[in-house]
């Protein structure tokens, strides 16, 4: 029986942390949507959602129930058993990169070596669910948002994993919480500024968000590739857009902003910023980087195909690859190069 | 931590690609205007290789941790490789001028390719052997298809590229036999593995013949020839002999090393694979070639025919048969790239033309040309006293010594065979009416020289054999002893 | 160990199930489905033996890239694999018989199947042990080391692909408009807008 236990227990524990992981996502996504809608009515001079609930705060739930009451379509001439799972595919991918995720120090589900490659490599299948919703569909707009789409994150990856590369390159590794704990005379944020910007852009283009949002573009292609999605399966969509964007703000932190770590760690100000737990502090940087999130959709034009390649191609990728030399250089030159076990 | 491995004796490896990289960033800033300047460029960098490569003692010597070896059996194969390349860039330039594929990358992609070759010829470890082989190959897929809008180049270059993929298949799939019987894809622990077993186990075996049949692919041996014929007919004419010459040697040469160095202890083994082989594409070469009008698929038999008589130095597996074996790849690339020369300057009213007839009745119009073309071609049948003769004339001399009897016979009959679709072109050239269309006057400096050089080699071989004969017979020397 | 064992069979049956779809999807787009699950699958099994880096590594290539294009290319191409197999039964008895005597060939080798003793001895690249240096280490260390000369050759090989892509597919097609942002930057009011004093009832 106590093998049983040994062996069962662990499982529990488990199931435990990803549902403590999952729900606050769940909700986070929720009120993304809520706040996204505030944030651009504010800036746009209107009043926004304010009827459901006290100060609107319950239009996420009115929405969600009203999604549930919809009727399912599946198109005729559509690939069902692809069409169905490609929505799935796209919400499961952006929760179970959380996985890795460091919130506080100590405080990770799974602290593997390679944590930052996983983080990547889930974040680069995230092009299939677009890609599969928009073939399976049968329909010409879904299946030029899903080649769009497709065309877009494989070109930005390429200088987001160069990114990474910088920042590896300083810490010398690729588990989460060491490049967390790398950062703390410094977040990254600082001395890879160039960086930082750029990361920030590509992860626009990585969820597809304005001004990059050409595999939705409405104005060309009705809704992109979930233009034939309703009900469920569109919601599921937007939870997964939703959370792919608190989790590519979340990598953003882990990367660049110092993680867990609180703000003005010094002096005076350390007993006082060290008062806040750690998964404050990254719930809200994450908060401010969605906030740039919301502000760039609500400021910008969308791009053009080809000047969004152009940014791409011709611009990040150079870019970044001179900049992953110049870092190491200079930490060779300097002798900054991190401390790498034998 | 472990140190940075010595890199010295691979200092024209480096040099060369080093210089491929800066002519693409040339061509690259100055546009195709660039290509006649680039393609100077490539033909010196390449020389300056050969002199770098040939500035090397000789002795044996390791770089990167003993996956790359220098000795004097590479020393030789890498300069003929290196004058092959060389040649076909001076001599494809004007060509390509003229044909509308002026583009900087054609001879970036020949260093490139050179580059690769040199590797192989180089290599001292199955994974150096593949990255080499893959570096030669790509390039040359690409070369290929260089003609892109025309569909016999295209073809061309895709079945180049299926085919090509496939026997690379084969050889990894060798090769990841071979490193999980002996635990090493080093050469050297190879042959240690090999002489610490009593008997050969069979899995090593079946691992041989897996990379024999690639690398036979590589040098169009029957019968894995059949994409030869296609694929020199189908490509640009320079791509075809820059096909006809570097390649067939480093492919060659990766054979001899990867045969008589990790598996000399089963030659036994090869030995039938390598006599059946070189039978077949005696045979066939010979055969095959007879009734072929378009010259580039005359000269395509006629290289799988030459092979064929490689095979039969190699089947001898001795130091005369590898001796052989580089005095007649030596012959055999001067007598290509000068014929090669003979058909780039073919052009009836500016367009190249690859009929043989076309010859008809050249010696009047052009007896110059013709008369170094019956050269090439009397030294290809091996007629004495040219060139073409010894090789072929120590390549038997192997076979005879280590009792191959048979295999000289046949040898010498597909020989006489074969010289009938040699001496038929002489016959065109100066016993046929001159047609209406006749070849227009060609004047490229380059064309020339090279032609004068290979003619001037051909002929007075006889007189001169030593500085080849002793190279080859060094070189052959140091294989086996290594 | 249990648990090892059970994921790696539920792996290995999903591998081999979806590598079989994989050529008998009839869907060409299916096939390529099946081919990232394969993948996929095939990281997974590297998760098993440790291999975390490789694993990682084969998923980012492979699937987040290599397939996406290869899944790109199959959507716009009208491929029916009904008309690639009419060839099928043809070349059947030929292509059977190949692949049988490598069947047999292999299984004879499978049969031999020894480690020559002093193979042990001398491993190429020793493995260090995994719980003192993570394997993205070890491979860093003996690739840029020992393997050096193969990392760079990759690199020259890549550039090839690269510069073959370039030479097979570029075009400089005449009457395009492209656009130069330096010089919609660079353009001033006094390029685009002119003042002008028009008199009364003048015109322009």
């Amino acid at each position: 029986m106590a093998s049983f236990w040994t062996f069962v227990w662990p499982l529990i524990v488990i199931v435990a942390a990803i549902v403590a992981i999952i729900i606050p996502v769940l909700i986070g996504v929720a009120y993304l949507t809520y706040a996204e809608r505030k944030v651009m009515s504010a800036m746009q001079r209107r009043q926004g959602p304010a009827l459901v609930g006290p100060l609107g705060l319950l239009q996420p739930v009115a929405d969600g129930l009203k999604l549930f009451g919809k009727e399912m379509v599946i198109p005729s001439g559509a690939n069902p058993g692809v069409f169905l799972f490609a929505p799935f595919l796209t919400f499961v991918l952006s929760l179970v990169a959380w996985a890795v995720m460091p919130f506080g120090a100590h405080l990770v589900l799974s602290n593997i070596n390679v944590g930052i490659l996983y983080l990547y490599a889930i974040s680069s299948l995230g092009v299939y669910g677009t890609i599969m919703a928009g073939w399976a569909s049968n329909s010409r707009y879904a299946f030029l948002g899903g080649l769009r789409s497709a065309a877009q994150m494989v070109s930005y990856e390429v200088s987001m994993g160069l990114i990474m590369v910088t920042v590896l390159l300083c810490t010398g590794s690729f588990n989460l919480s060491e490049i967390v704990l790398a950062q703390q005379t410094v977040w990254f944020a600082v001395p890879l500024f160039p960086m930082f910007v750029i990361f920030f852009i590509s992860i626009l283009a990585e969820t597809n968000r304005a001004p990059f949002d050409l595999p939705e573009g409405e104005a060309e292609l009705v809704g992109g590739f979930f233009t034939e999605y309703s009900c469920m399966n569109f919601a599921l969509f937007m939870l997964g857009e939703y959370s792919n964007m608190i989790l590519m703000s979340a990598i953003a932190v882990v990367l660049f902003l110092g993680g867990w770590l609180p703000p003005l760690n010094f002096g005076p100000f350390a007993p006082i910023v060290n008062l806040v737990p750690g998964p404050i502090w990254f719930a809200l940087k994450i908060a401010f980087v969605l906030f740039f999130f919301i502000w760039m959709r609500a400021a910008f034009p969308r791009y053009r195909y080809d000047q969004l390649m152009r940014l791409g191609w011709k611009i990040f990728l150079p870019f970044t690859l001179l900049w992953v030399i110049v870092t190491a250089s200079a930490l060779e030159i300097f002798g900054w190069l991190p401390a790498v076990v034998p | 931590m472990a140190e940075i491995p010595s890199i010295l004796p691979a200092t024209p490896e480096i040099f060369l690609a080093c210089s491929a990289l800066a002519l693409l960033l040339l061509g690259v800033f100055k546009g195709d205007c660039a290509t006649r300047l680039v393609s100077h460029l490539a033909a010196a960098a390449l020389l300056v290789a050969a002199i770098l490569v040939l500035s090397h003692s000789g002795a044996r010597v390791f770089a990167f941790n003993g996956m790359f070896v220098v000795d004097g059996f590479g020393v030789f194969m890498k300069t003929l490789v290196l004058i092959g390349a060389a040649a076909v860039v001076m001599v494809g330039q004007g060509y390509a001028a003229q044909q509308r594929m002026n583009r900087f990358e054609l001879p970036v992609l020949i260093v490139l390719s050179t580059v690769g070759m040199m590797m192989m010829i180089s290599a001292n470890d199955l994974m150096a052997l593949y990255m080499g082989l893959e570096t030669q190959s790509l390039a040359l897929y690409v070369l290929a298809a260089f003609r892109r809008d025309t569909q016999t180049s295209t073809e061309a270059g895709l079945k180049y590229f299926v085919l090509g993929a496939l026997s690379s298949g084969l050889l990894l799939f060798g090769a990841s036999l071979i490193y999980g019987f002996t635990g090493t894809t080093n050469f050297d622990r190879i042959v240690a593995v090999l002489a610490s077993a009593p008997k050969a186990e069979i899995g090593i075996v079946v691992g041989m013949v897996f990379m024999i049949a690639g690398l036979a692919f590589k040098v169009a041996a029957v019968p894995f020839h059949m994409w030869a014929p296609d694929v020199y007919e189908g490509s640009p004419t320079p791509v075809t002999a820059f096909f006809a010459a570097a390649p067939k040697v480093a492919a060659v040469a990766l054979l001899l090393r990867v045969l008589i160095d990790p598996f000399g202890g089963l030659t036994d083994q090869w030995r039938q694979i390598i006599t059946f082989m070189a039978v077949v594409s005696m045979v066939l070469g010979a055969v095959g070639a007879i009734q072929q009008t378009n010259i580039k698929r005359l000269l395509a038999y006629g290289s799988i025919g030459h092979v064929g008589y490689i095979f039969l130095g190699l089947a001898a597996g001795s130091e005369q048969g590898v001796r052989g074996i580089l005095i007649y790849l030596a012959v055999y690339l001067v007598m290509t790239v000068g014929t090669f020369a003979v058909v780039l300057s073919m052009r009836h009213q500016g367009r190249p033309v690859e009929n043989i007839a076309h010859f008809a009745g050249l010696s009047r119009t052009h007896p110059m040309m013709a008369l170094v073309m019956a050269l090439f071609m009397f030294s290809m049948a091996g007629i004495p006293p040219l060139a073409g003769f010894f090789g072929k004339f120590y390549v038997f001399l192997a076979a005879i010594e280590g009792h191959l009897y048979g295999l000289a016979v046949i040898g010498v009959l597909t020989s006489v065979i074969a010289a009938f679709y040699y001496l038929r072109i002489v016959k065109l050239m100066y016993f046929d009416e001159t047609p209406v269309e006749s070849i227009d006057q060609q004047n490229d400096g380059a064309v020339t020289v090279v032609l004068v050089g290979c003619g001037v080699f051909t002929a007075l071989f006889f007189f001169f054999p030593v500085p080849i004969m002793s190279g080859a017979a060094s070189a052959a020397a140091s294989l086996f002893a290594g | 160990m249990i648990v090892e064992n059970l994921v790696f069979y539920t792996f290995s049956a999903i591998l081999l199930v979806s590598s079989i779809m994989v050529i008998s999807a009839r869907n060409p787009v299916h096939a390529v489905l099946a081919l990232v699950a394969t993948f996929f699958l095939g990281a997974g099994l590297f998760v098993l033996l440790g291999a975390e880096f490789l694993a990682m590594t084969l998923v980012i290539v492979y699937v987040g890239a290599v397939a996406v294009l290869f899944l790109f290319v199959v959507m716009m191409l009208d491929i029916s694999f009904a008309e690639l197999r009419q060839g099928f039964l043809r070349y059947l008895p030929v292509g059977g018989l190949v692949g049988l005597v490598l069947v047999v060939e292999l299984v004879l080798v499978e049969l031999h199947w020894t480690v020559t003793p002093k193979v042990l001895d001398k491993p190429a690249a020793p493995i260090p042990p995994s719980d003192q240096v993570s394997n993205s280490h070890a491979l860093g260390h003996i690739l840029y080391t020992q393997y050096f000369y193969l990392f760079q050759a990759s690199g020259l090989i890549l550039l090839i692909a690269m510069i073959g892509a370039i030479v097979l597919s570029l075009r400089s097609r005449a009457h395009v408009r492209r656009q130069s942002v330096a010089a919609q930057v660079g353009r001033q009011t006094a390029d685009a807008v002119a003042v002008r004093q028009v008199s009364t009832g003048g015109g322009v």
